[in-house]
């Protein structure tokens, strides 16, 4: 057992995920150096600032300056590395993960803060203050990570812990109350609950729509007709020339895929093929890829020609021409409208533009109210606002918070994860109830990180109330 | 007058915890006077003639390997032994048995007056000494007084006890036993918190009234298994078998009909009842739709004809017991020999307790047992046994004795109860202790007897018994260790297994189908309990290496002590359900304030940042708040 008094190993990013040119993940606790040192796979000095490759022994995933601070020398008082390297939250998080295989967890909100007040490195009087800190930065991180983690995610995260905590009774009952002519489970029984727990969870981390954007940036597809724009506005926003741009309808047969970083955001922008009935072969082959990509991406933007619709802009005419688009893609994902060629019609395309009368009754187009930009993808008009409709509409924000936050609550889902795949195999294999028992213990100890501490009296209650117990 | 010997501590109460409390506190040395209202009833079974069973069990190991009594008791009184869960692995299984309550009762008054130290007296108390804060005596109903450095009350259900059949009731402490009123409405002098709990008890049968044909019989189980390290089968007396019967829609009918005069369901009782424990009545109402409820007739004892109906306690009139009892298979001439009761008596809000269950308001004053808001002779015992202990350490000016979570069922218990509360007769369960997998009946001594040693509390004989079993188990993990077993080989056989290359032993006693009458089948020459043993600790080895983590992870915030009356209501960040239940609790580490219900990570942070603040804005420097709480026990593997 090691010294009670001792410090677990924590990590988070330390910079708040954005443009800015430098990402630091920082680690403190017992073990920061030798994690580090396997980072970074060479030896490191306190207080030299040295430039490394930051690898998984298979990859370098990124490169850049790593410093060590020794105990009762560093910020929290404690052994501290600090890796800074090229950031963006995809790498930042990558290497996070990385830390976190070597033994390091993600740190609470101002967990860094509260070790450095507990060591006595910050001053006495900054307790309230820190006090205060962690108590707003973990309301709003929870609510951040709450909306950031798209969808009802704190209903499921609730819903799986009460179908964890049903099945618990059922274990712990056969357990405790072998006596009782109550047959509180059938082997069978338990190992398909598991099974159907494993499978919630597992949907519940795919749909944290927010942690997948992390891993894998978000996927962005562009759909439009035949020369709206799409190859163009792609280059405009990827900021180089990806896709050849002609003026010959059907030139991109192909899907084009550019991963770019919009705003600090990670993005997967892919651009489709002019989707239009075509008797080409080889453009029926591209069409229906759009379609199938439009229908598995995060964000859909709808790119419609202005000069194709009779100005001033008509809600009847724009719905007209979405509907031909979206005929055939099988989508609920996030819509944006976006109306290209602002240059070769007479509306100037200024920011408040964007809120007029006009733009009002094309964002009705829909019932759902999609936001929608005029831009001219050829001079870059109204482009920036359309950078931030993008990053608004995947919900991304540029909150320290909110990153933390959610790489807690998906370690959180991980672990119990592990621990309901463990119960899973212990039960094929035909363990013991106890040790069945003991897994799921620790998987509703881990998603007790997120919904809090659930205590045996709790799961005893239910036994109480639901089977009639005792002599 | 005043008796003229002065004693270091006095046990008021003869049954499990003050027995369990005065046993301890003399085998550690101490002059220990046992007070009891009747010295014929010291060791008393009120309740059911049972010792152990899932959880219980568990606490009479832990009494057992400090050297306690109960489970030498009832290795000299069982007559029908049982390891329940015995399918179930071992963290779970449980030893229970059926005692002969006058056997019992005599090997429980045996030990004590064979035990050094030791003297008892048979008088009611009525009144403590106080000087100050501090205890110095207690005062008798006859007027005598003694005086003392130390003293445990475990006064049972008997403090204002009030005994309900039907829409009638008076007051007694146990069916034919007086209540202790004068003390008790001393005690509700005294600065306590106090409440009302209830508990019940099934009408008595005189067995040759019995139709036992028509019942389902169970047998003991064989080999039969003992109580105590030290017990051996072959001092147990005669066994014989228990039966099964099942209540019957006739039954419920009558139970429903006699329902507004039930003492539970009239509103003439107040206090609180055990969800796990229910009268038959609550049965029948709460779980309508079951027609059946099962009763274990257990035996009274051997040289008596009287059984006990497990599963039918009872507050109806006499004439209702009589009437649902008789509709009941294999009752129906059956003979009443005592009607069935609830009793309700006072318990001191355990908060108000020290984790030595020395209390907070008194110096030298202990509580144990029911008096504390439990229920269940292995529970009472165990207090008792931790109360004695910490009586007779206070006595000798050493620091408590107050075993974590993670080192013994009765830390789990103790630590419930002062950080939680009670609002029901508290009984142990398995599913209490997260350290389950670690606290076993078989790990009890390796756990605790060490311990007990340097505690004084471990007599010679249990000591050089375990240090022998220590070196012979050590060899055997050796033994295990260094085995690798081949495919086809004489070992793979008696193990029956099929390997495909040389393989560890250890790695094939993990599989669950491995078990240790085939490894003795292997090694004929190793003791059983041995065998088991090693099975048992590499199959959980990776388990409990992980709950090491969770351990430690505890321990650093059981170091992070907090201020005690922290006011709960000023701190920001903090939900209001939460400040409520901190403020209650009143946690007095941050390790116990993780343990409350809906207690999140965030909130912890905040709790551990404001009591530094609170420690700093009291204390002189700032190096020396967050000290451990106490003094860390070692743990023993």
């Amino acid at each position: 057992m090691t010294d009670g008094l001792q410090s677990d190993l924590i990590a988070a990013v330390a910079t708040a995920p954005g443009q800015g040119g430098i990402g630091v993940v920082r680690l403190s606790g017992v073990g920061a150096r030798q994690v580090a040192e396997q980072v970074c796979g060479k030896s490191l000095t306190p207080r030299r600032a040295s430039f490394s490759d930051f690898s998984d022994g298979a990859e370098v995933i990124d490169q850049g300056l790593v410093l060590l601070f020794s105990e009762g020398a560093s910020f929290t008082g404690e052994e501290v590395v600090e890796l800074q390297g090229h950031g963006g939250p995809v790498v930042l998080q990558r290497l996070l993960d990385l830390v976190c295989s070597l033994g390091a967890r993600v740190a609470r909100p101002g967990e860094f803060s509260e070790r450095a007040f507990l060591n006595g490195n910050i001053d006495l009087a900054q307790a309230e203050a820190i006090a205060d800190l962690i108590a707003s930065s973990s309301v709003s991180a929870a609510r951040a990570a709450l909306r950031s983690l798209q969808g009802d995610f704190s209903a499921r995260v609730h819903a799986l812990e009460e179908d964890l905590a049903g099945l618990r009774v059922l274990v712990e009952a056969c357990i405790d109350f072998p006596d009782e002519d109550v047959d509180f489970l059938e082997q069978v029984q338990v190992q398909q609950r598991v099974d159907a727990l494993v499978e919630l969870l597992a949907a519940l981390k795919q749909q944290s729509q927010q942690g997948k954007i992390l891993n894998e940036g978000a996927s962005v597809a562009l759909l439009g007709a035949p020369n709206a724009g799409k190859s163009s506005l792609l280059n405009v926003l990827a900021g180089e020339e990806a896709a050849i741009v002609t003026d010959i309808p059907g030139t991109t047969r192909d899907l084009l895929k550019v991963d770019l970083v919009l705003d600090g955001l990670p993005l997967r922008l892919v651009d489709t093929a002019g989707l239009r009935h075509t008797t080409d072969h080889v453009e029926q082959i591209g069409v229906a890829r759009a379609r199938a990509q439009a229908e598995h991406a995060d964000l859909l933007l709808l790119l419609l020609d202005l000069t194709t619709l009779p100005q001033p802009l008509r809600r009847a005419d724009v719905e007209h021409q979405l509907a031909l688009l979206l005929q055939d893609v099988a989508s609920d994902a996030q819509k944006i409208l976006v109306l290209n060629k602002l240059d070769l019609v007479d509306t100037a395309p200024t920011a408040t533009n964007v809120q007029d009368a006009d733009h009002a009754a094309v964002a009705a187009a829909d019932r759902n109210l999609w936001p929608g930009f005029k831009i001219s993808a050829k001079t870059g008009d109204g482009i920036p606002q359309l950078r931030r409709g993008i990053t608004q509409a995947l919900g991304f924000e540029q909150q320290e918070a909110t990153f933390t936050a959610r790489a807690r609550h998906i370690d959180a889902l991980d672990q119990a994860a592990t621990a309901l795949q463990a119960a899973l195999s212990e039960l094929k294999l035909g363990q013991s109830t106890e040790i069945v028992a003991e897994e799921l213990r620790s998987a509703h100890l881990a998603l007790g990180e997120i919904v809090g501490t659930v205590t045996p009296d709790d799961l005893l209650g239910r036994i109480f109330s639901e089977f009639c117990i005792g002599k | 007058m005043q008796y003229p010997d002065h004693f270091d501590v006095i046990v008021v109460g003869g049954g499990h915890a003050g027995t369990e409390a005065a046993a301890a506190a003399a085998r550690m040395g101490v002059k220990t006077l046992l007070l009891t209202q009747s010295i014929e009833t010291i060791g008393q079974m009120s309740c059911n003639p049972a010792i152990g069973g899932i959880g219980k069990s568990h606490l009479v190991a832990e009494i057992d390997a400090m050297d306690g009594i109960m489970a030498r008791a009832t290795d000299r009184a069982g007559i029908h032994f049982k390891v329940l869960n015995a399918s179930k692995g071992p963290a779970v299984r449980a030893t229970r048995a059926q005692a002969d309550r006058a056997l019992y009762k005599n090997a429980v008054r045996d030990l004590l007056e064979h035990q050094d130290h030791l003297h008892i007296f048979q008088q009611s108390v009525v009144d403590f000494l106080i000087d100050g804060d501090q205890v110095t005596g207690v005062q008798t109903q006859m007027g005598l007084t003694f005086r003392c450095h130390a003293i445990v009350l475990t006064t049972g259900t008997f403090l204002g006890g009030k005994v309900h059949i039907g829409t009638q009731n008076h007051p007694g402490g146990r069916a034919g036993d007086a209540p202790s009123i004068a003390l008790a409405e001393r005690l509700r002098a005294l600065p306590f918190r106090v409440g009302r709990l209830k508990t019940g008890t099934p009408p008595r049968i005189d067995g040759r009234t019995v139709d036992f044909s028509v019942m389902q019989v169970q047998a003991g189980d064989d080999p039969r298994p003992v109580m105590s390290a030290l017990g051996n089968a072959s001092d147990h007396p005669r066994q014989v078998d228990c039966h099964i019967t099942r209540t019957n829609p006739d039954t419920h009918a009558v139970i429903q009909a006699n329902l507004d005069r039930s003492a539970m369901y009239s509103g003439a009782i107040e206090g609180v009842g055990p969800r796990y424990c229910p009268s038959i009545e609550d049965k029948v109402v709460r779980f309508a739709d079951k027609t059946a409820h099962q009763i274990f007739v257990e035996p009274e004892g051997l040289n008596t004809t009287e059984l006990y109906p497990n599963g039918i306690s009872t507050s109806l009139p006499f004439d209702a017991q009589l009437q649902f009892v008789r509709s009941i298979e294999g009752f129906e001439h059956a003979h009443i020999s005592r009607p069935g009761y609830a009793i309700e008596y006072d318990f001191f809000d355990p908060c108000d307790l020290q984790y030595s269950l020395q209390t907070k308001a008194l110096a030298g004053l202990f509580f144990a047992g029911q008096i504390n808001g439990t229920t269940g002779y292995e529970e009472a015992g165990a207090q008792g046994l931790l109360a004695g202990i910490n009586a007779a350490r206070l006595v000798q000016g050493k620091a408590a004795w107050e075993p974590r979570r993670d080192e013994a069922y009765i830390g789990v218990m103790v630590d419930d109860l002062i950080n939680l509360g009670t609002s029901e007769p508290y009984r142990m369960f398995t599913s209490r202790a997260e350290f389950r997998l670690r606290l076993r009946e078989d790990n009890a001594d390796q756990r605790l007897t060490e311990r007990g040693a340097e505690l004084g509390v471990v007599g010679a004989a249990r000591a050089a018994h375990y240090q022998e079993k220590m070196v012979n188990l050590a060899q055997l993990h050796q033994t295990v260790a260094q085995t690798w077993v081949a495919p086809g080989s004489d070992l793979a056989g008696a193990l029956g297994v099929t390997l495909q290359k040389n393989t560890e032993l250890a790695a094939i006693l993990r599989r669950p189908e491995v078990s240790t009458a085939a490894l003795q089948r292997a090694w004929p020459e190793q003791s059983l309990g041995l065998l088991e043993q090693v099975i048992i600790e590499t199959k959980y080895a990776g388990y409990i290496a992980r709950q090491d983590e969770e351990i430690a992870k505890i321990r650093r915030h059981e170091g992070m002590t907090l201020p005690q009356l922290m006011d709960y209501a000023d701190i920001d960040g903090l939900s209001n359900e939460l400040r409520q239940k901190l403020a209650a609790a009143q946690p007095s580490t941050l390790a116990r304030a993780a343990r409350i219900p809906g207690m999140t990570p965030a909130a912890l942070s905040i709790l551990l940042v404001h009591a530094k603040k609170q420690h700093g804005q009291t204390a002189s420097s700032g190096a020396t708040e967050l000290a451990p709480s106490t003094q860390p026990n070692k743990v023993m593997h």
